[in-house]
């Protein structure tokens, strides 16, 4: 393995927390090597954020800002990556794995004939030879896998890096990809984008975090879980089963297939504790679990834990907190 | 109009983590009593397409298609009992160790031989080695366009309109051609229960098997790995958790608010 590429998404002028934090891993991981670090930098302000990149850490910024990437930018993206990896000729093809890096990989892989391992949460080097950890099997496994293709390509979970301090008197070359992406009437187009800003702090970057699950048998009820998150300053999430439940939306969803949080505090309550659930919020420092059944799961991976029903715990809890905290 | 939908057997993600286990040395899992299920984002896959089926009314017709072992038929039959129209498996002993390239490669096959078909949907990742690789490999083995974590598809005229969930919102899209779509959970297309009517129904409908020669396939052709699994492990599992005690709800809830506090918690 000699040079890295990363895939970074630009929205709105601006790269993810998480293409950053990874960027800082591909940084690291470059200094061990000897090798280059390549972003490619996509979206139509791609531009905007080549000078930030290269403060934390690019070697060379490839920008393609073609209005394909933002109509289609599934089709787009990957055909942009391809001739960043022609251009770049990486080793390592790193991106994060959210929902522009999850779409593109699987498709890069194919073309390039890469060995791809997706939903990486740690990697090492050992004898010239990269190997990739995830978590497998719901996280009640785990796998170390490396590419046998001469590329190796990783999609990696939030978390997994941290991102360097910035030094903007650092030099780098930013350069066009000069690829020319002509949208195709074929092609899905995204005709419409939403965002759900959350009243509370993010879930990616709450200090606290308060989670329910199936146990709280409805919606009306994530009201308890939303009265003790409003003393804490703390955001709300969910399990899977709450949102298939359609409780709360998707975006609340904390999991395997939702989002990894690494929170100073999780309360979960009335969550039983899935390991795809689990796998989800592991990283976070402290784990309380307030839940009926004493037998449930949760309570073998929470550091606190409280049996009871939530309705007569949490206000009592809420009402203790907010006189401890005043 | 004909939708494919793409459904692994895994074993049952519902096996506690205690009771999970792996051999090491073959790096495959070791759960021998666990029950073989239909990986849960296919089924919503297949309720996606239950529902856009339902929501065109007539000449839609959806089939099943599943690549596995001869086990796999019975998530094919809980497919035809949910009123899926055929049912196909892709089985040979050549396609039981391949891993994503080779497995889109065949899926694809079964695909082109199907003929005529509009749309494929296959779960986002299956609930084994949720690797998420498959369903857009099999795009490129198509050549076709691919849109993942879509929650819903609703009819617009002459497009569809897909719902692509994202980190902290969602899209629509707009797909007037064919395209693989993956398929991820929400409230509106969790699968549903069979009609005991359907279930006896759909008990004598006939599952197609195709082999590599069927498909017009030389197992030899179909390469090498491009991965290496190199470890597989049950990493240690954590203690217990400390038990807040006390008679009644409200102590423990105050035991609880101390002890955070204790640890500097908030």
């Amino acid at each position: 393995m000699s040079d890295l590429l990363l895939a970074a998404p630009v929205r709105d002028g601006e790269v993810s927390r998480g293409s950053l934090d990874l960027l800082g891993g591909a940084r690291a991981l470059a200094d061990q090597t000897g090798g280059k670090v390549t972003v490619a930098a996509l979206g139509t302000a791609a531009n905007q954020a080549a000078t930030t990149l290269i403060a934390y850490g690019a070697d060379t910024v490839l920008t393609c800002a073609e209005p394909a990437l933002e109509t289609a930018p599934g089709e787009a993206g990957v055909i942009a990556l391809e001739a960043a990896c022609r251009a770049s000729e990486p080793g390592v093809v790193l991106l994060v794995a959210d929902s522009y890096g999850r779409d593109w990989a699987p498709r890069l892989a194919w073309r390039i004939d890469a060995g791809l391992v997706t939903e990486v949460t740690g990697w090492s080097l050992a004898s010239g030879r990269l190997t990739f950890s995830r978590q497998v099997f719901g996280g009640k496994a785990q796998a170390v896998l490396a590419s046998r293709r001469p590329v190796a390509i990783a999609t990696v979970k939030p978390g997994a890096a941290v991102a360097c301090q910035p030094d903007p008197s650092r030099r780098g070359l930013v350069q066009e990809l000069g690829v020319t992406i002509p949208l195709d009437p074929s092609w899905p187009q995204v005709i419409e984008t939403a965002s759900e800003a959350p009243t509370g702090p993010r879930l990616e970057d709450a200090k606290i975090i308060v989670s329910g699950g199936r146990g709280l048998g409805g919606p009306e009820n994530f009201s308890y879980a939303r009265d003790l998150a409003e003393v804490l300053g703390a955001a709300v999430g969910a399990s899977r089963a709450a949102v298939d439940a359609g409780w709360v939306p998707a975006t609340w969803q904390i999991g395997q297939t939702g989002k990894s949080v690494a929170p100073n505090l999780y309360v979960a309550v009335g969550i039983s504790g899935a390991s795809q659930h689990m796998v989800g919020c592991s990283r976070s420092k402290l784990i309380v679990a307030i839940n009926t059944d004493q037998d449930a799961p949760i309570f073998e991976q929470a550091r606190l834990g409280v049996v009871g029903d939530y309705r007569e715990v949490l206000p009592r809890l809420t009402a203790a907190l907010k006189e401890l905290l005043q | 109009m004909q939708i494919v939908v793409l459904i692994k057997q895994v074993l049952d993600p519902e096996v506690p983590a205690r009771a999970f286990r792996v051999n090491r040395e073959l790096r495959v899992p070791d759960v021998p009593r666990a029950a073989q299920v239909m990986s849960i984002f296919d089924g919503n896959a297949l309720e996606t397409a239950l529902k856009l089926r339902e929501a065109v009314g007539s000449g839609v017709k959806i089939t099943a298609l599943s690549m596995g072992e001869k086990s796999a038929e019975s998530v094919l039959r809980k497919a035809l009992a949910v009123t899926a129209d055929d049912a196909v498996l892709l089985a040979d002993p050549a396609f039981a160790p391949l891993h994503s390239v080779q497995k889109a490669r065949v899926l694809a096959a079964g695909i082109r031989k199907l003929g005529s078909v509009d749309l494929v949907l296959a779960g986002r990742q299956a609930a084994d080695w949720e690797a998420g690789q498959v369903g857009p490999m099999v795009a490129e083995e198509l050549g076709w366009p691919c849109v993942s974590f879509v929650s819903r598809i609703d009819r617009s005229g002459d497009s569809l309109h897909l719902r692509r969930e994202l980190d902290n919102g969602y899209q629509i899209v707009r797909l007037s051609g064919p395209a693989i779509v993956t398929v991820t959970n929400a409230d509106v297309n969790v699968l549903r229960f069979a009609k005991v009517r359907d279930v006896m129904m759909s008990a004598r409908k006939p599952i197609i098997t195709w082999n590599a020669s069927a498909l017009g396939l030389d197992p030899t052709d179909l390469g090498e790995p491009s991965v290496d699994l190199l470890d597989l492990f049950v990493p240690e599992r954590p203690r217990h958790a400390e038990m807040i005690e006390g008679e009644t709800a409200r102590d423990r809830a105050l035991g609880l608010a101390r002890r955070l506090r204790e640890l500097n918690a908030i």
